[in-house]
């Protein structure tokens, strides 16, 4: 492996980590809303929009990702919506996630039992009060490490963006290679740097639920 | 007709709870049939019965947590209805205390005891922090108000219970088998407290299977059975003269 190549290569991928960076934090933001909305209109008891957050998440979860994401950029423009190549990818990467995330924040809101509301009833809280000051806290603690899941594989799966041409860190890694033909050097490089982000995102959320399950557990 | 007509019209300062010809499904199963019980201002009732009798769906009944279908349910003069406003102001007036203390896991138990003054009453915090800090010193927990409800015992749990539903200062407390989640040797604190609360006046309708706190609490005993009230009698006649043949049946099962 020669490290003097991967060394002058790394400007190029650390300009394509921005990206993978950008694009990925943008993803998971939206998802997160997206999800904790989507299980929430999924459990609203409005007929009409839990039919439709479910055929959404059907949609995506039965569909391939590669697929949804030329879907967006090559199908859309066709019915009149263009975007770029940027906002193309965080809507597909978002489209994505957030498939997931309403599953996760469905199981979080599914874990949150029905003495909870028997106790706010009877206390005379209003339901806003009961899910702002109860529903809300314990169903993102017991949604929390599956979406850390969600959350890690949206980063990871920002990678497919580069079939639409998104200058992230995996398209700047295969674009050396077609020039260099350093194939081993690019793609250890990039696995490394995926390998820190991905332990660098897991060690907050491990972080964040050690803080969330301060005495907690029991009933 | 509003609300406020209705409670004019049908006050009786001494009457708490009256059921009358109270009826109730799930679905179609009928678990409640024309239960009528008249609970006195600052009486004490002990409903027991063998379970699946439909105590708890009818103390549930009292503060709307589970709804009717038949039959009225005036709570301090006021009609049940399935108007929210109604509602909130019966639960005004009704605590309630649960077999699993539903107490909220993720709040200290002086945060679970400040919530509901805080957010339904509108009580400052530092008021709600003194209130509180007083009821857990009257169910003798003083020393527990911030620690996490997982932190406690069962019987410190459910007594942060009885607390909470104090802070809301209700006239009128329901207990749903309050003892019956806690190890034996825990159970004695819950009733001592539940004692001590019936010392001081409050009404009461306690499910429980509590004999010996039903002897010496109670002014009244209720016997339920398949969804009907068999039964009701002050409790030296329950306990040593039941009439009905189910009463018996029961009574010998549980008193060994």
């Amino acid at each position: 492996m020669d490290f003097a190549y991967i060394l002058e290569a790394l400007p190029d991928l650390m300009t394509g980590l921005k990206t993978t960076l950008i694009v990925s934090f943008l993803a998971i933001f939206l998802s997160c809303l997206i999800g904790l909305v989507g299980a929430v209109l999924r459990k609203s008891g409005i007929k009409p929009l839990q039919y439709a957050v479910t055929a959404y998440v059907e949609f995506i979860r039965g569909t391939p990702y590669l697929v949804q994401i030329f879907f967006i950029f090559y199908g859309l423009p066709s019915l009149g919506l263009r975007f770029s190549i940027f906002w193309s990818g965080v809507i597909a990467l978002t489209a994505w996630a957030s498939a997931f995330q309403i599953e996760n924040f469905r199981a979080g809101l599914a874990a949150v039992g029905s003495g909870m509301h028997d106790a706010s009833a009877s206390l005379g809280l209003k339901r806003w009060q009961h899910s702002i000051f109860i529903i809300l806290p314990l169903a993102t603690r017991a949604a929390l490490p599956s979406a850390m899941n969600t959350i890690v594989a949206t980063v990871k799966n920002s990678a497919y963006l580069q079939a639409i041409g998104l200058v992230e860190l995996t398209f700047v890694a295969v674009d050396r290679i077609a020039y260099d033909f350093r194939a081993i050097e690019m793609f250890a490089s990039i696995c490394v740097i995926y390998l820190i982000c991905v332990f660098t995102i897991s060690g907050l959320g491990y972080m964040v639920e050690r803080r969330l399950s301060r005495p907690f557990g029991g009933r | 007709m509003t609300a406020n007509e209705k409670k004019s019209e049908m006050a009786d300062p001494e009457i708490a709870v009256e059921l009358s010809g109270v009826d109730k499904w799930f679905s179609i199963l009928q678990v409640l049939h024309d239960v009528n019980l008249t609970v006195r201002c600052g009486e004490k009732v002990v409903v027991c019965g063998p379970s699946g009798s439909g105590k708890s769906t009818m103390i549930r009944c009292i503060n709307y947590l589970e709804k009717h279908q038949k039959g009225r349910i005036v709570v301090n003069g006021t009609e049940l209805t399935d108007n929210q406003k109604v509602i909130d102001r019966v639960r005004q007036d009704v605590g309630m205390v649960f077999q699993n203390f539903n107490l909220y896991p993720h709040l200290t138990v002086l945060e679970n005891c400040t919530l509901a003054p805080r957010w339904v009453k509108g009580v400052a915090r530092k008021d709600a922090e003194a209130l509180a800090r007083a009821y857990l010193e009257r169910v003798r927990i003083p020393d527990k108000a911030d620690f996490y409800p997982s932190q406690l015992s069962g019987g410190q749990q459910q007594r942060a219970a009885i607390a909470r539903s104090l802070c809301m200062s209700p006239k009128i407390m329901l207990f749903d088998e309050p003892t019956s989640a806690l190890d034996p040797e825990l159970v004695r604190e819950v009733l001592d407290t539940m004692a001590q609360l019936a010392s001081d006046g409050m009404t009461m309708v306690c499910v429980t299977h509590e004999m010996g706190f039903a002897r010496q609490v109670a002014d009244r005993v209720v016997f339920m059975d398949a969804g009907r009230i068999i039964e009701t009698a002050p409790p030296e006649e329950f306990f040593r003269n039941p009439r009905e043949s189910r009463t018996k049946a029961f009574l010998s099962q549980i008193l060994h």
